[in-house]
């Protein structure tokens, strides 16, 4: 019972694991960005959840909201940081989000102060049984459904939809795509709306299982996603998914049995190192 | 049709092509041949819009595009083949035609699918498979499919036999023969120049970013040692 249980703790952590670092992918994949600043999208995601919520009562309007405003603001990161750098080494792009990042934090902290808030009436909290004395809160079920319609929503708009397989294909090779009229600035934009706001998603999904946000909150979303990504093979959509559930599940099982020589971060990073020395080039190399 | 007139390119402070200039009509096949390193590819990708010229013009029926970015080369019907054919390994071969056509109505995408898959059989019997699974050939054919279902007037082709096997690579000529005489201007670039010289209608020798000869294709095919004397072959 305590196998199964583990199990489904993790395959909740490993669908906001999967949501946050689906973004960096595909940011990766398309301009060669490690985008670290992404988890302060995630933050702030968490962060207009809260409050829309408190102000509201409704949850479901806080996560639009944050999903969309998120969204954009992960274009105009696009656009004012990342795009007159796009000629310099990738290095350059990486320094300024990390600055990025920082600057985030500490914006949260001035805006929102440094205690962190919670949810006045937190939604979700009872309990369900699954049966045979396994419980669930209605929280979790609402983090992996969620997870699982929007990679489903995903899936089909990159295999069915001409944006989305024009999307694949910018990612795959910029210059050719835009030999054939597709327009490069667009699917870049595109791509920054859709990553932030799935961040965003990820923060309110985080926040509704802690009832807590706080400034630094993405500091440890910010390093385990990018761990993630290396182990799924640097810009691989399904080896980020298989990695991010991966991940999630070692460190549920891991906090439990071997919980008292390494903690649940420190194994997060064990893995990683394990996992890539076997396989250098990452669980799913892109093609 | 294709007017190209005194353009210089190049990457940075590096001139790769110097003041080059020639004219092609439709139902031609305009041969680039020349050794590694002598501005071919150059010449294509400024062609095709990836790297503009610092001097000179390229025009399309009277059409300046010189300055044009590569996204709208397709609406003066220049498509492009690249070297390594560049496929989208990631997507199906299906897919792949569906970017080639990303600028048409849905109905015609549909149309050209099925004209494209005439001429390229085997492409149809693939058309689930990724394309990353194909064959180097078949990589190519699908990189020509792709290039064609917007319905082109000029075609650019990168080294159509490279690293293709012998039957493959007369297929490919074969399917070149073909478009020209449907009407295309096919702009080739090859290193295997004997394959180059067949099927052209007009050749020109590129000598380190220079063009060093132009004439007819006959007069190439008779004079073989004006061809040969500066490729050294």
């Amino acid at each position: 019972m305590l196998a199964l249980d583990l199990l489904l703790q993790g395959i909740v952590q490993g669908a906001i694991y999967a949501l946050i670092a689906l973004g960096l992918t595909l940011i990766y994949g398309l301009l060669r960005i490690l985008h670290v600043a992404h988890a302060a999208l995630f933050t702030l995601g968490g962060y207009i959840g809260v409050i829309v919520t408190n102000e509201t009562g409704s949850l479901p309007l806080a996560l639009i909201v944050a999903m969309v405003s998120v969204g954009l603001l992960g274009i105009v990161i696009y656009r004012l940081a990342y795009k007159p750098l796009l000629d310099q080494s990738p290095l350059v792009a990486l320094i300024a989000s990390i600055g990025l990042f920082i600057a985030f934090e500490e914006v949260f902290r001035l805006v929102f102060g440094s205690y962190g808030l919670s949810f006045e009436n937190p939604p979700l909290r009872t309990q369900v049984n699954l049966g045979g004395g396994l419980l669930i809160s209605h929280s979790k079920l609402l983090v992996i459904g969620m997870a699982i319609v929007i990679l489903s929503i995903l899936a089909w708009l990159s295999t069915r939809t001409r944006t989305g397989i024009a999307w694949k294909a910018t990612v795959t090779d910029s210059q050719i795509a835009s030999s054939f009229g597709i327009n490069i600035e667009r699917v870049r934009y595109l791509n920054f709306f859709i990553g932030s706001a799935l961040a965003a998603a990820a923060g309110v999904m985080v926040a509704l299982l802690t009832n807590l946000v706080e400034p630094t909150m993405g500091a440890v979303a910010s390093y385990k996603a990018l761990a993630i990504i290396v182990l799924g093979g640097l810009g691989s959509v399904r080896g980020t998914l298989v990695a991010s559930i991966a991940i999630g599940i070692v460190e549920s099982f891991g906090t439990v049995y071997v919980g008292h020589i390494l903690d649940r971060d420190a194994l997060a990073f064990a893995f990683l190192v394990i996992a890539l020395m076997i396989r250098p080039q990452g669980l799913f190399k892109a093609g | 049709m294709l007017s190209v007139k005194n353009i210089q390119c190049g990457y940075g402070d590096i001139v790769a092509v110097h003041d080059l200039s020639f004219d092609a009509a439709a139902g031609e096949v305009f041969a680039l041949i020349g050794a590694n390193g002598a501005g071919k590819t150059t010449t294509i990708m400024a062609l095709a819009g990836h790297l503009p010229p610092n001097q000179g013009s390229i025009t399309v029926d009277g059409c300046d595009i010189s300055a044009g970015p590569a996204r709208e080369r397709l609406q003066y019907g220049i498509a492009l083949v690249p070297e390594g054919r560049r496929v989208f390994p990631d997507l199906s071969v299906e897919d792949n035609l569906t970017v080639g056509g990303h600028t048409l109505e849905r109905a015609r995408l549909a149309t050209n699918r099925d004209n494209v898959y005439q001429i390229f059989p085997r492409l149809a019997e693939r058309r689930s498979q990724l394309a990353g699974s194909l064959s180097g050939g078949e990589q190519q054919m699908l990189a020509i499919a792709r290039a064609m279902m917007a319905d082109p007037k000029i075609l650019l082709v990168d080294e159509l036999s490279l690293g293709l096997m012998p039957k493959m690579v007369d297929e490919c000529y074969q399917v070149v023969d073909t478009l020209k005489k449907q009407g295309l201007l096919i702009v080739l670039v090859e290193q295997s120049t004997q394959r180059a010289l067949d099927v052209a209608d007009q050749v020109a020798v590129l000598e380190s970013g220079h063009l060093a000869w132009q004439g007819s294709g006959d007069e190439a095919r008779t004079d073989s040692s004006v061809v040969s004397a500066y490729l050294g072959t």
